[in-house]
């Protein structure tokens, strides 16, 4: 018998709730950035921080020494420091006899680790004895209130396994991991494995448990063997069964799911955003969801307990329980032992007693261990008590405290503790905030008397940045920012690929298809193509790889030299040797019926053809158009027989009719297959009026939509760099993780049509025919920008090309001669062309870690005019998104903005602040010890869990961190009630607002006003040209 | 007078259950430098009262000495506290000076050898002192975290427990070597245990260097030792080195 139907469903939407807090893991394909705690974001962002750390095991703050670091060198506004800190001892009211503010603000800058221990032992009497010298005597611990205190702390909120290891130091948690990652690696698998796990479509759970070993079996057997409904093998089922044996409750199974699924969080996101990808091509072939996973981890999990505790420990919920109630004392030293707050002077003690289970001698030895580690973390909490007063020169004071003002310091600066980050990381984007204010400009520029030489619109990159005011700075270009699709969501199908890639941010999902085509035909891959696949089937076999180490073993040689000692003459060289991509065109004008129809009968030509060539042997000259359209027409069902065809191969009726049938299954020709491909057919391209709206929406929403120059350039921008799984990191964003040539390609070719021109003069955009859009792509290793569909251009544009590249070649080596003293500081950069040579070789050098640093140090996201921030240098700190108000009176185009750029900007954001705040957990620590895992992730070692975040090569500098964590500071220019009726529209932007996700600066240029979104009201000051941290300051002082 | 002597060496070259008085002896020397001198001296006189004794030692003690140095190799591995630790393994090399002894000839080979493998113990001793100072207690796991705490002391205490494990270079791996390539074809189950036994060091050697380097660092930041001292005691182990490379010559 089964389990009901709506136990399944409760079990399955148990865990879809529980895998709400775990962040999704896209494939490194395509590198989504991501915050890792998205899944927290109703929450306000201390709390979200707080309860993260817990689940993930985590830091959601740097280390205070490095606070201390940023304040010594002017990265923390002090004042605001000081106001963070009066503001917390406002909120406490602590009653002491002196200042708790003076002594915090001590604490904070002069300490480099907190006044208070995070275990708490220590209590104001036992603290209040050791600093006046005097004897403690710890009072004995009710053996029922220590019963309640280890129910509490080590029963409940846990897996049982890991309360098992914590007792008895079994690590059945590590083993429990590895065999989850295993199967894991050997179920998910995208081609990297030569020999798979067989039967995957059946799904996780399923292959799985036809290849687990004995002991998981035996396992399930025990379970269904005892169960009322023994058959069903379903994941459901199997984790309802567990979790009943184990005795854990049921009202506690979500909280017991999210902490399983938090242990290997990486797998679990991949799973979970695997199992919502409904087009994903692994997942429809070999499905697997969080259930699955669930099921596996929940089987293996048993089958471990009972294989370790062979009956000598409990295992389930309800045992634990009661030995804990049976002898409170072992378990409280055990738990002690194995924790790494132990009192180290007494560890071989209890391990001794532990090993001799004498109840006695345990509560013998629980009576002094308890009262000298007390007696221990008092003398400790009292010396760094004075050491505190001395540095304040209240050394005095401090002993003049009474116990119960002792308890009230002392809980104050627990609580400081917790609180404390935050202080830091207000005060930290408070000087950020002045600084950006300080160099913005408020001033309207005056109309030009005549049009720039080139227009170019750049994705809003944080890279874009320095190339846009280098350009600037060379002549006369104007520039403006926009998100890296350009506003156009495509799913491009690229030339020689049979699969879709989404070019837009992955909040968005595409309608339209954009197909990639050359008029160069088919051609066959080059001879190095063919040797090199042969290469990798030969080291991919089981037994060639010996042969090949002898017999070829020196070419990989050759190649290693190459590339370590010459990257760049030695890839350089490799690029001759493959052919270069033909030039393509893009197809997207969208197919009328006729077309379309037209199409699908080429096609059924082309495979009838093939068909024939194939089943019959018969050579291209003889199969005649009258024997195509016979065929097509017969296995259409609109006509019977084939007369030309059968005496061309020479064939009876029955033959005919035979293979008239394979055309139908087989070859799918047939009417329903013809529909479907007319429907799919029908996402191709985009309609006239879609075209015009896409780039009405673009060019309105950069306020772009007069004085056209002869050139505008849409500037995509993408990344090369050599053996990095991380590459795609450094790709768009807005683009799904892919570089942004492809949409800057498709808005060109719609802005330059006719007739969508005429149709956007209709909407009072009228873009004179001489203006020409070329798209190009902006390569943010090596700064350098390439043109691309310049054989579009018109023969009156050609001879202005050579000073537009002059133009676009000076800009790339000015930004390459900023941009790389930071990656390379102790390298000697003299002038620009040595930059820009040394970027090209971190492109190149497959030994490279860091080839750029990519986003990080990324702070603010600017939406306004180019004017407001042209003047003030940013160091590529920016997402730079132009827009005027002024052609935006319905707020649609600023909703878009904050819609899509926005969101995608602070997933960056977040994703480079908890990967810095904590590289292990939240970022994918060292890129030297990853390997590839299955061809859509990364492992550290052999076997972990897939890292998810940034490589600390990305966020981090020598161990300190590179990239400052701070949330992102975003500016809208527009009047107040403008831009917060556009915020308060788009929800997800209202939230992260309300929540501190994000800090939100209005200026609103017709009022001359500044405000500040901060602690849940809105602070407004008047504008004062040149005086931005002055008007900071007052903003975070009230 | 060669029972005698036999008598004295199986304590100071100690064979269970003599072993147990150095253990007890140096459990309750509770200053470091007592310690590091019980860890220099103690086998010496084993080693004198074995010449005095004139003769080979007879196989059975050679097969006690060894069955006693898998028994403390193999306590050893769950050991956690850095003292008895470094006390149980310096029993387990010791034991092994039995059948060093049958391979060699020399008296003072043997008396450098003992020396040889007591200079990494008396430098965990000295370590174990270290870290007792710094954290109260030398206890794997509840001391850990030395890499990021005390990274100079971390560097040290791999180094010396690899030395004390003899790893390749020390004169700990020589001897060794030199005993089962000896003894191999005298007694080829000795030399078995005796891998076996060098196989438990090298178990034990990375569980105790696991719980007291690696781990996450404490909060609070540790008084490293000092440069020069780090810097005298690296003297020591590439001058243990280089003695190892030179007694190579020697036993080869």
């Amino acid at each position: 018998m089964s389990p009901p139907i709506g136990q399944k469903l409760r079990v399955r939407a148990m865990i879809y709730v529980a895998g709400e807090p775990v962040p999704f893991f896209w494939p490194m394909r395509a590198f989504i950035h991501h915050n890792p705690l998205h899944g927290l974001e109703q929450l306000p962002f201390d709390k979200a921080v707080a309860k993260g750390e817990r689940l993930f095991h985590a830091r959601g703050f740097l280390p205070r020494t490095v606070y201390q670091r940023y304040l010594a060198d002017g990265q923390v506004d002090r004042a605001a420091l000081e106001a963070g800190i009066r503001r917390f001892v406002a909120i406490h009211s602590p009653q002491l006899p002196f200042d708790l503010g003076d002594w915090l603000v001590t604490e904070m800058t002069r300490r480099d680790c907190s006044v208070v221990e995070d275990d708490g032992v220590a209590e104001g009497d036992a603290v209040h004895a050791a600093l006046h010298g005097e004897v403690w005597q710890a009072g004995r611990m009710d053996a029922d209130d220590l019963t309640h205190r280890l129910q509490h702390e080590i029963v409940l909120g846990r897996p049982i396994y890991e309360v098992i290891d914590s007792l008895y130091g079994t690590d059945i948690g590590t083993e429990l991991d590895e065999r989850v990652i295993r199967a894991c690696l050997d179920f998910f698998d995208e081609g990297q494995s030569i020999w798979t796990m067989p039967e995957r479509e059946r799904g996780f759970f399923g292959a799985w448990l036809d290849v687990a070993g004995q002991d998981v079996r035996r396992t399930l057997d025990t379970l269904l063997r005892n169960a009322a409904n023994g058959v069903d093998h379903s994941p459901e089922n199997v984790i309802a069964l567990v979790l009943e044996s184990l005795d854990v409750p049921e009202d506690g199974w979500v909280s017991y799911f999210t902490q399983e699924l938090a242990r290997l969080h990486g797998w679990a996101g991949f799973i979970r955003w695997r199992s919502n990808a409904s087009n994903y091509y692994w997942e429809q072939r070999y499905p697997g969801d969080l259930v699955d996973y669930m099921a596996v981890r929940m089987l293996l999990a048993l089958t471990l307990l009972r294989k370790r505790a062979k009956g000598r420990m409990p295992i389930t919920l309800g045992a634990l329980s009661e030995a804990v109630n049976a002898d409170p004392f072992e378990f409280y030293l055990r738990q002690e032992f194995r924790s790494r707050h132990v009192f180290s002077e007494m560890a071989h003690t209890l391990e001794d007693a532990l090993l001799r289970g004498d109840r006695t001698h345990i509560a013998k030895v629980f009576v002094d261990y308890h009262e000298r580690k007390q007696r221990h973390a008092a003398q400790r909490q009292a010396e760094r008590l004075r050491s505190l007063a001395a540095a304040m020169q209240q050394s005095e004071a401090l002993k003049a405290l009474s116990v119960a003002e002792l308890n009230t310091l002392l809980d104050g600066l627990r609580t400081f503790r917790a609180e404390e980050g935050m202080i830091w990381l207000r005060a930290m984007e408070a000087k950020a905030m002045g600084s950006l204010l300080h160099g913005l400009n408020f001033e309207h520029a005056p109309p030009r008397d005549k049009r720039p030489f080139a227009k170019a619109a750049f994705c809003i990159d944080t890279r874009s940045e320095r190339l846009r005011r280098s350009l600037e700075s060379i002549g006369d270009y104007e520039t403006y920012g926009i998100a890296g699709f350009f506003g156009v969501p495509v799913s491009f199908m690229e030339l020689g690929k049979g699969s879709e890639n989404h070019l837009c941010p992955v909040l968005l999902t595409p309608k339209n298809l954009v197909i990639e085509m050359t008029t160069t035909g088919a051609q066959d891959a080059a001879a190095l193509s063919a040797l090199e696949k042969a290469m990798h089937e030969l080291k991919e076999s089981v037994l060639t790889p010996f042969v090949t180490v002898e017999a070829i073993g020196l070419l990989f040689g050759f190649d290693m030299f190459g590339k370590t000692l010459l990257p760049t003459s030695y890839n350089r060289w490799r690029e001759r040797l493959h052919e270069e991509k033909p030039p393509t065109h893009l197809v997207q004008d969208k197919l009328s019926r006729d077309q379309a129809d037209s199409i699908v009968r080429a096609v059924q030509r082309a495979v009838i053809v093939k068909a024939v060539e194939q089943d019959f042997g018969l050579e291209p000259e003889r199969i005649t158009d009258d024997i195509v359209r016979e065929l097509r027409e017969a296995a259409l069902g609109h006509q019977s027989g084939c007369p030309a065809f059968a005496a061309a191969a020479g064939i009876d009726g029955a033959q005919v009719e035979r293979f008239i049938g394979r055309l139908r299954g087989a070859y799918r020709i047939n009417q329903a297959f013809a529909q479907l491909q007319l429907e799919r057919l029908g996402r191709i391209g985009f309609s006239l009026d879609e075209q015009t709206r896409f780039v009405t929406q673009a060019l309105q929403s950069i306020g772009l939509t007069d004085n056209f120059s002869r050139f505008i350039l849409l500037v995509g921008h993408g990344s090369r760099s050599e053996n990095n799984p991380y590459e795609s990191a450094l790709d768009c964003g807005a683009c799904g993780g892919s570089h942004g040539l492809v949409s800057a390609r498709v808005l060109a070719q719609m802005a330059n049509k006719p007739e969508v021109r005429r149709r956007l003069r209709s909407k009072g955009i009228d873009i004179p025919d001489d203006a020409w859009f070329v798209p190009a792509l902006h390569n943010t290793t090596t700064d350098e920008v390439q043109l691309h569909d310049l054989a579009l251009l018109p023969p009156s544009h050609l001879i202005y090309l050579d000073r537009l590249r002059n133009g676009l070649g000076a800009a790339s080596r000015l930004c390459a001669q900023e941009r790389l003293p930071s990656l390379e500081p102790h390298a000697r950069i003299t002038d620009a062309a040595t930059a820009i040579r040394n970027a090209r070789r971190n492109s190149m050098d497959w030994s490279q870690v860091r080839p750029e640093w990519g986003l990080s140090r990324n702070a603010y996201f600017i939406i306004g005019r180019r004017a407001l921030t042209q003047a003030t240098v940013l160091d590529g700190r920016a997402f730079l998104h132009s827009y005027d108000y002024r052609v935006d009176r319905k707020r649609r185009l600023l909703e878009n903005i904050l819609t899509g750029p926005l969101v995608v900007g602070q997933w960056i954001n977040m994703e480079h602040y908890f990967s810095t705040v904590d590289n292990e957990r939240f970022g994918s620590g060292s890129k030297v010890y990853h390997n590839v895992a299955g061809r859509f992730g990364v492992m550290t070692g052999n076997l972990s869990d897939l890292r998810t975040g940034l490589p600390a090569q990305t966020v981090l500098d020598g161990g300190r961190p590179y990239h400052q964590p701070m949330r992102l500071i975003t500016v809208i220019e527009a009047p107040f009630e403008h831009a917060i009726k556009a915020v308060e529209g788009v929800v997800a932007v209202k939230r992260l607002v309300r929540n501190g996700w994000i800090r939100l600066l209005i200026v609103d240029p017709e009022a001359s006003t500044v405000c500040l979104y901060d602690d849940g009201e809105w602070r407004r000051r008047t504008l004062v040209p040149d005086d931005g941290e002055s008007i900071f300051q007052e903003l975070c002082s009230t | 007078m060669e029972a005698l002597s036999y008598l004295v060496a199986a304590v100071f070259l100690p064979l269970f259950p003599a072993s147990m008085l150095f253990n007890r002896v140096f459990a309750r020397a509770g200053d470091t430098r007592l310690r590091m001198a019980l860890l220099l001296v103690w086998p010496q006189v084993g080693v004198f009262a074995l010449a005095l004794g004139g003769s080979q030692p007879p196989a059975w003690l050679i097969g006690w000495g060894v069955l006693t140095a898998a028994l403390y190799a193999f306590r050893a591995l769950v050991l956690r506290e850095l003292n008895m630790w470094t006390a149980h393994m310096a029993v387990s090399a010791w034991a092994l000076l039995w059948p060093i002894a049958l391979a060699s000839e020399d008296g003072n080979a043997l008396a450098l050898q003992g020396l040889a493998l007591s200079v990494p113990f008396a430098l965990l001793a000295w370590q174990a002192g270290r870290i007792e100072a710094v954290f109260g207690a030398a206890y794997a796991g509840a001391s850990g975290g030395l890499a990021h705490a005390m990274p100079r002391l971390a560097t040290l205490m791999t180094v010396t427990v690899l030395a004390a494990v003899g790893t390749p270079l020390f004169p700990g791996f020589f001897a060794l070597l030199a005993t089962i390539t000896r003894t191999a074809p005298l007694v080829p189950v000795a030399a078995i245990v005796i891998l076996v036994v060098w196989m438990l060091w090298a178990w034990a050697g990375a569980r105790i260097t696991r719980g007291f380097v690696v781990g996450p660092p404490c909060e609070e930041s540790r008084t490293d030792i000092s440069g020069t001292v780090a810097l005298l005691a690296g003297l020591v182990l590439v001058a243990l080195g280089v003695a190892g490379v030179g007694l190579s010559g020697y036993l080869v």
